[in-house]
């Protein structure tokens, strides 16, 4: 949407308010749909098959509700756990993890009903397990368990033409066995995140119902057939399910995009207390904002920018400031940038009118736009205040966060001077020019990229930079032919672990430097011995290391931790918050309404 | 008259077929990762790209996709639309009931006010209703029709609370899904009726006041201007001039005499926004969260969701070759110098 459309939309809105902001839900009044929760959400489910969703939308909806893991968060924490469709959490004490680390033993937990009433058994887990890996879906998450369990250069089940490794069920069902009441996971090498995978990954489904629905029925000799579904309909949950979680799906119109679960009343735990969720999909703002207002909505979607809009609304919670497991909106720099037919760098020589592909490669000029850049002002400018200055990959309040980390300070002086070092003095004198890009739409990223450029163009008159807002798909088609020279982007934990951040930044086969031509033997060492080692004091220092080279190298500069932010009916009961979580609803066995 | 329908219907897989030649051509100015951006919605999956665009064959020469796709076509499938979580057809034949629906309930206001005003204000011309419609006209057109949607939405929904946004309530919705309620039409206001269910459909219907009102209002004032000026010049036509000497009366001059002849104009801009609002109203679908083809096609549009948005152009095509058909028909049924051949 357009600026000038965002901007006459919330006009429009700031009269709304005025206007009926005097005839809001008055607190006190009586709760609408007691038993109902209905969320407002402004993304849809795109498969509810939890071997094939990627998506914080999809994985929101059904994790925990529908389906459940082996074990679970303990509250708020990402760290601690407790037990869940295991009957104890593995450690060395009580057996469950051997002494090298390798081999993880969970109990399963007996009598406990699918929805369609059968009783989940330990094969139910193996198979859960291992559909999880053996689906594959391009674009889906099986690498998480498939690289955790096989070793890190297992990322795929297939080869690199698309051809299915001939031993990957065996290995996999090597990895993964039952005896008596357990399930039994050898790792190749010893994995420190391992639980914290569980937690969030170990989702079991009904082996019966996915065979009856024409589903993989285990067996090696048709896992090819059933690999990698060419369509995401083809996934056999894709919109049918049987959990074992506190509600059921009810029905997913994918008309509107809503999804509605009910309550599932042979739960192995107590009932829940609502009877029934509804999540809506509803795009636009506008109508979020009044659903809320009127009660017709419990929980909504709200961005930061349009926090204002929700304030002062009667009846309704903002709880602010919450944790979040992101590292967002970092400054990336290519080191190497693909020039063929590329206006973002210009000329392509640094003559004032633009860079030479390989401009970042001087480290001198990476460390100068660290200097520059005001990562306080960028926290208060574009994120309300809400974040935590950023100084590497792993975010605050992950192991490996290293709060005396060093940072750039913002000197115009020592830009300057990195500067006039940089390139034998050439970049100086002759001053650059090359875009910065982010995709449109994005208000944060936006004021980022101009935040870059003005810092830049007030050193010296030779310097300029272009902020360019490109779709999503341009920003996608530009980074994979790495046409980038300089690109504002983030990455939010698939587990709470510092290995998911610090292979993506850092690792020289991670999401982000094979796109900005950055390879540290170092860091990738580093890297790799951080990820198998389990003694954490021994990790986390493995880690400061890391942190050190990001500062160092600098082919990134790191912004900000945001915060996230929550906004429902007040009525909603027995909310909280851990940072794990992809929605705010996604607890729902704990929530309630009433005043 | 047969034949003309014919030859006219005949031109319609040749009208889709060219669409979607220009939709396969406009997209060799993609690359192919761009086009897996549909595939890829989060940096997590960033790694997958190429596999995704193996999977998706995104890197083939164009023409090739374009057989790709011509071959499924023939076997009747139009594709998975991946912005609608659903084949393309089945889309097609989802979202559109509820944008026919809304139009149907524009169209008629729209169409009986808009003559009605417009007549009076040719007849009354330079007095109170003239002024009165020309007034109201030009205001409803100069502001976009979004913003007549905020104002609509804030104030029926978020101050009366009377016309909530969506297609129907949560009770509503549950009941409509069970088994006891069936879908003939799939117009949820005539299926309500259908079942015997007129809670269903009042709710239904306050659904759509909102995103109708909106686009009645806007789309009228259009209807209004040109049937005036429409008017205004038959009126000054000897045939009416004769016809008042005769001493006919002036309801039938007008009606009979004037307002038939001066319609052929006003039948060419109907038949124009009928096309439009079933295309889709996008902007009014979104402001109020209606789940119509034109919030659909433009997400498609958006997201480079290749096989939506082929299946909708060709949907398009195909409304437009057969609204215009449908015009032509009425001018020969309106106007008797016109013959169809």
């Amino acid at each position: 949407m357009s600026l000038k459309r965002r901007l006459l939309m919330l006009l429009v809105f700031t009269l709304a308010v005025a206007l009926t902001g005097v005839n809001g839900v008055a607190q006190g009044q009586a709760v609408k749909n007691p038993d109902t929760l209905i969320v407002q959400s402004f993304g849809d489910v795109a498969t509810l098959d939890p071997a094939v969703a990627y998506d914080t939308v999809s994985s929101g909806t059904f994790l925990w509700n529908i389906y459940e893991t082996l074990i679970f968060f303990n509250g708020g924490r990402t760290d601690l756990y407790e037990p869940m469709l295991a009957t104890e959490v593995p450690n060395v004490a009580n057996g469950g993890i051997s002494a090298d680390g390798k081999t993880y033993t969970f109990k399963i937990r007996q009598g406990v009903k699918f929805h369609d009433g059968s009783v989940m058994t330990t094969d139910d887990v193996r198979y859960s397990l291992m559909r999880f890996m053996l689906l594959d879906a391009d674009g889906g998450p099986s690498w998480i368990l498939l690289a955790s369990i096989l070793g890190f250069d297992v990322q795929s089940t297939r080869d690199d033409n698309g051809k299915l490794l001939p031993d990957i069920w065996d290995r996999v069902n090597q990895a993964i066995q039952v005896k008596g009441n357990s399930v039994v996971i050898t790792l190749k090498d010893p994995y420190g995140p391992f639980l914290n995978i569980m937690a969030s990954w170990s989702m079991v489904v009904s082996k019966r119902f996915v065979v009856k629905n024409g589903g993989w029925d285990g067996a090696k000799t048709n896992v090819a057939q059933y690999n990698n579904p060419p369509k995401p309909e083809d996934a056999t949950l894709f919109d049918k399910s049987d959990g074992t979680g506190p509600f059921k799906l009810d029905s997913w119109d994918h008309a509107t995009g809503n999804v509605t679960l009910t309550r599932f009343d042979g739960y192995w735990r107590a009932p829940a207390k609502l009877s029934r969720i509804v999540i809506q999909k509803v795009e636009e703002f506008g109508p979020r904002r009044l659903a809320l207002q009127n009660g017709d909505a419990d929980i909504i979607d709200v961005s930061r920018a349009d926090q204002p809009a929700v304030t002062g609304i009667s009846g309704v919670r903002i709880v602010d400031d919450l944790a979040q497991l992101s590292t967002n909106n970092a400054l990336f720099m290519n080191l190497n940038v693909n020039a063929e037919g590329n206006p973002d760098i210009g000329t392509g020589k640094l003559d004032g009118n633009g860079i030479p592909p390989n401009f970042f490669s001087d480290v001198h000029v990476r460390r100068a736009f660290a200097h520059l850049f005001d990562r306080q002002a960028f926290i208060d400018q574009a994120l309300r205040g809400k974040g935590r200055i950023a100084n590497g990959p792993i975010p605050f309040g992950m192991l490996g966060y290293n709060p005396r980390g060093k940072w750039y300070e913002v000197s115009k002086d020592k830009a300057i001077a990195e500067f006039k070092e940089a390139w034998g003095g050439q970049v100086w004198n002759n001053g650059f020019k090359f875009s910065v890009l982010y995709n449109s739409g994005n208000v944060t990223r936006q004021t980022e990229a101009q935040m870059v450029k003005e810092a830049a163009e007030s050193l010296n008159p030779k310097f300029k930079i272009d902020t360019r807002g490109v779709t999503w798909s341009s920003i996608l088609g530009l980074m994979n032919q790495k046409k980038l020279p300089m690109f504002i982007i983030g990455w939010a934990a698939d587990y709470a672990d510092p290995d998911n951040f610090a292979v993506p930044f850092m690792h020289s086969t991670g999401t982000y430097p094979g796109r900005q031509s950055y390879k540290n033997p170092e860091a990738d060492r580093l890297i790799e011995q951080a990820g198998k080692e389990t003694d954490a004091k021994k990790r986390e220092a493995l880690y400061f290391r890391i942190q050190e080279i990001a500062y160092q190298d600098v082919p990134t500069i790191y912004t900000a931790y945001p915060t996230a932010f929550v906004v429902m009916r007040s009525w909603v009961k027995g909310w909280y918050h851990n940072p794990m979580f992809f929605q705010t609803w996604q607890d729902a066995y704990r929530l309630s309404k009433g005043q | 008259m047969t034949t003309f329908v014919a030859r006219r219907l005949l031109l319609l897989p040749l009208v889709a077929f060219g669409v979607t030649i220009l939709i396969f051509a406009l997209l060799q100015f993609l690359t192919p990762a761009q086009r897996a951006a549909l595939f890829v919605t989060d940096p997590r999956q960033l790694s997958q790209i190429d596999a995704i665009i193996r999977k998706y064959g995104l890197d083939k020469p164009v023409h090739v996709q374009y057989w790709t796709w011509l071959k499924q076509l023939a076997q009747g499938d139009l594709g998975w639309s991946q912005t609608a979580r659903m084949p393309t057809s089945t889309a097609l034949a989802t979202f559109f009931p509820a944008t026919l629906e809304l139009t149907i309930y524009i169209f008629i206001p729209v169409v009986l006010i808009g003559l009605w005003l417009g007549t009076k204000a040719a007849v009354r011309k330079d007095q109170f209703v003239d002024h009165f419609s020309r007034f109201f006209a030009i205001s409803l057109r100069g502001l976009p029709s979004f913003v007549w949607g905020l104002i609509v939405l804030m104030v029926f929904y978020g101050w009366l609370n009377w016309f909530p946004p969506g297609r129907l309530s949560l009770d509503a919705d549950l009941f409509v899904k069970s088994p006891e309620f069936h879908r003939y039409t799939r117009l949820m206001t005539v299926d309500a009726l259908l079942n015997g269910q007129p809670w269903i459909f009042v709710d239904a219907l306050r659904h759509i006041v909102g995103p109708a009102m909106t686009l009645v209002l806007v789309e009228m004032a259009l209807i209004v201007r040109i049937t005036r000026s429409s008017m205004l010049e038959v009126l000054r036509q000897d045939y009416v001039r004769t016809a008042r000497a005769k001493g006919l009366a002036e309801p039938v001059v007008i009606n009979r005499h004037a307002r038939k002849n001066a319609l052929i104009p006003v039948v060419t801009l109907t038949s124009l926004i009928f096309v439009g609002l079933l295309g889709g109203v996008v902007l009014a679908e979104t402001i109020f969260n209606y789940p119509g083809i034109g919030k659909w096609g433009a997400e498609a549009a958006v997201q480079l969701d290749i096989p939506g948005v082929t299946g909708f152009g060709m949907f398009i095509a195909l409304v437009t070759v057969v609204g215009n058909l449908a015009a032509d028909i009425l001018y020969a049924a309106i106007d008797p110098r016109i013959r169809l051949q």
